[in-house]
């Protein structure tokens, strides 16, 4: 280290590198998305949209009665993550109505099983059309505690069987919000069934990604939680394997000998979840918003942006518990045009804004 | 070090997915890495924004977040090279105040030391200051700096020797 060369080499790494560190970018991304999408001329992400109608307003009407269907999934399916069960009660019977009204009967899912379900292993049984909720993984903003990555969830309509097809849409890593993501793309889903209140998810091939620990267990706790979501289920155990091989390991590192049981939420959950409206949506005004989060004192802090005009609106609405995940909403007058919706949580500590959910919608 | 930790190997990303994954690894080092070549956040911000915006568009001919990094490396560095270019067209007309304003807190964080370089890369011509930051900054190799910046390796060597010299002189008089 006494060589002058080694010196002045490392003088510059730390001047660079300090320089360096006081530099705070402003967050793009959305700025960056929004530009894209408007030079995107044919979207091709969604292709049961362009068949549910090419046309913009159909696709929105489309949007929410698969919005209300997932209400529906998560007042039956979630009660944890919903709150107390007699503050959804009321959306809930709401939500089974408009879904009746929508598609096939709502039959969640625990009640489809026949009762030898658990005694022998079965596949799930097929539904004609169903709203499944699948999880991904998004970032959370300015909250470093854990892997700097938590779930977040949309819903999407499948036919067939409710699980299987769940983790092939994870798997597929397509999410409707450009935000979120999957660690499981690549990986080739090929049955879901159940044995003894253990389901077992067999793949052809596992995600090639290495992962480090505190990642694959988000990536982990994704497939379980869309697992549980779509059987309705949050108790089961999810074992994963290979060609029907127990023990490979997943991500480089998870052991997979034994099944896998759900996580905490407010370890792996995202603290502020926008629930509607979904991303691109097409609504109209005034908007009500509406979500689930866990906050410090039930604060929960938003702001609609004008992509356009750059005109803001912002205020604070509180979940309805100041415990554990809980639902919040708040309704605000916007203008025409295109929006994006922000929920978040202001840090205690340092006043930082953190776990932000954004939406962008367009305003009729 | 800096542009080393990989999103993840995925080739099967399509655009979006990539631009989302990539955009989180790497937005905040290659911000950076512009306003250290051109001292002003806000210009850097743009000018990365733009090549995220034109690496989402080639992203079927990229396909692999590898490529993504070293392209979007290459559209800042550019881009930085040519609006200094033209802002030392301006700066010979006008007297310019820095860009930056830190912060009274920021002032005292920042070392004596890490000003003094700052101050002796100004002093540096427009190649060799982008050398030294892909160098001591990004920690590219020779090779990745000539690809990145569109020169030879002879180049890159003699600019990197030039830039250590004036910057030891230069260092050795304000101490």
């Amino acid at each position: 280290m006494n060589d002058p060369d080694d010196r002045f080499d490392e003088l510059m790494r730390r001047a660079l590198a300090d320089e360096a560190d006081r530099i705070e970018p402003a967050d793009r991304l959305h700025e960056i998305q929004s530009r894209v999408r408007s030079q995107r001329k044919v979207t091709t992400r969604r292709p049961w949209m362009i068949a549910a109608g090419a046309a913009v307003v159909g696709t929105a009407a489309a949007i929410a009665a698969f919005t209300m269907l997932g209400d529906d999934a998560r007042n039956t399916g979630e009660p944890e993550v919903a709150g107390p069960p007699a503050t959804t009660s009321s959306t809930s019977s709401a939500a089974t109505t408009s879904a009746s009204q929508a598609t096939q009967p709502p039959s969640p899912a625990p009640s489809d099983q026949p009762s030898t379900a658990k005694s022998r292993t079965t596949p799930e049984p097929s539904v004609k059309h169903k709203a499944v909720s699948v999880y991904w993984l998004g970032k959370s903003t300015g909250n470093e505690s854990g892997a700097g990555v938590r779930l977040y969830r949309t819903f999407v309509p499948v036919s067939g069987r409710p699980a299987l097809e769940a983790v092939r849409v994870m798997a597929s890593g397509k999410s409707d919000d450009p935000d979120y993501y999957s660690l499981w793309q690549d990986a080739m889903p090929l049955s879901v069934t159940q044995y003894d209140g253990v389901v077992t998810v067999d793949f052809k091939t596992y995600p090639r990604l290495k992962l480090e620990t505190g990642m694959a267990q988000v990536a982990v706790q994704q497939l379980v939680y869309t697992v549980q979501g779509a059987l309705g289920d949050q108790t089961a155990q999810v074992r994963v394997t290979q060609q029907g091989r127990s023990g490979v390991p997943l991500f480089g590192l998870v052991d997979t000998r034994q099944p896998f049981s759900r996580a905490q939420a407010a370890d792996v959950q995202a603290l502020v979840w926008i629930n509607s409206p979904t991303e691109g949506a097409v609504v109209r005004g005034p908007v009500t918003v509406e979500g689930i989060a866990a906050t410090f004192e039930a604060v929960v802090n938003w702001r609609a942006t004008n992509q356009k005009t750059k005109q803001l609106v912002q205020g604070q609405t509180s979940t309805r518990q100041g415990q554990g995940f809980s639902p919040f909403s708040f309704t605000t007058k916007l203008t025409a045009g295109a929006w994006q919706l922000d929920a978040y949580l202001i840090s205690p500590q340092d006043g930082r804004i953190t776990d932000v959910d954004s939406k962008t919608v367009i305003v009729r | 070090m800096v542009f080393d930790e990989c999103v993840a190997h995925e080739s099967s990303w399509d655009a979006d997915e990539a631009l989302t994954a990539v955009y989180t690894a790497h937005y905040t080092s290659l911000v950076r890495l512009g306003a250290l070549l051109l001292r002003d956040t806000g210009a850097a911000e743009e000018i990365v924004q733009d090549a995220f915006v034109a690496m989402h568009a080639r992203w079927h001919r990229l396909r692999d977040p590898h490529k993504a990094l070293a392209y979007l490396r290459t559209a800042v560095v550019n881009r930085c090279r040519s609006r200094q270019r033209h802002l030392v067209v301006v700066d010979k007309h006008m007297p310019r105040s820095l860009p930056e304003e830190p912060s009274a807190e920021q002032a005292v964080l920042r070392t004596a030391e890490t000003d003094r370089v700052i101050e002796a890369m100004r002093t540096l011509p427009e190649k060799q200051r982008t050398v030294m930051v892909l160098r001591y900054y990004g920690d590219l190799s020779e090779a990745e700096i000539a690809d990145t910046m569109g020169i030879s390796r002879g180049s890159v060597k003699s600019h990197a020797a030039r830039a250590s010299k004036s910057l030891r002189q230069v260092l050795e008089q304000s101490r």
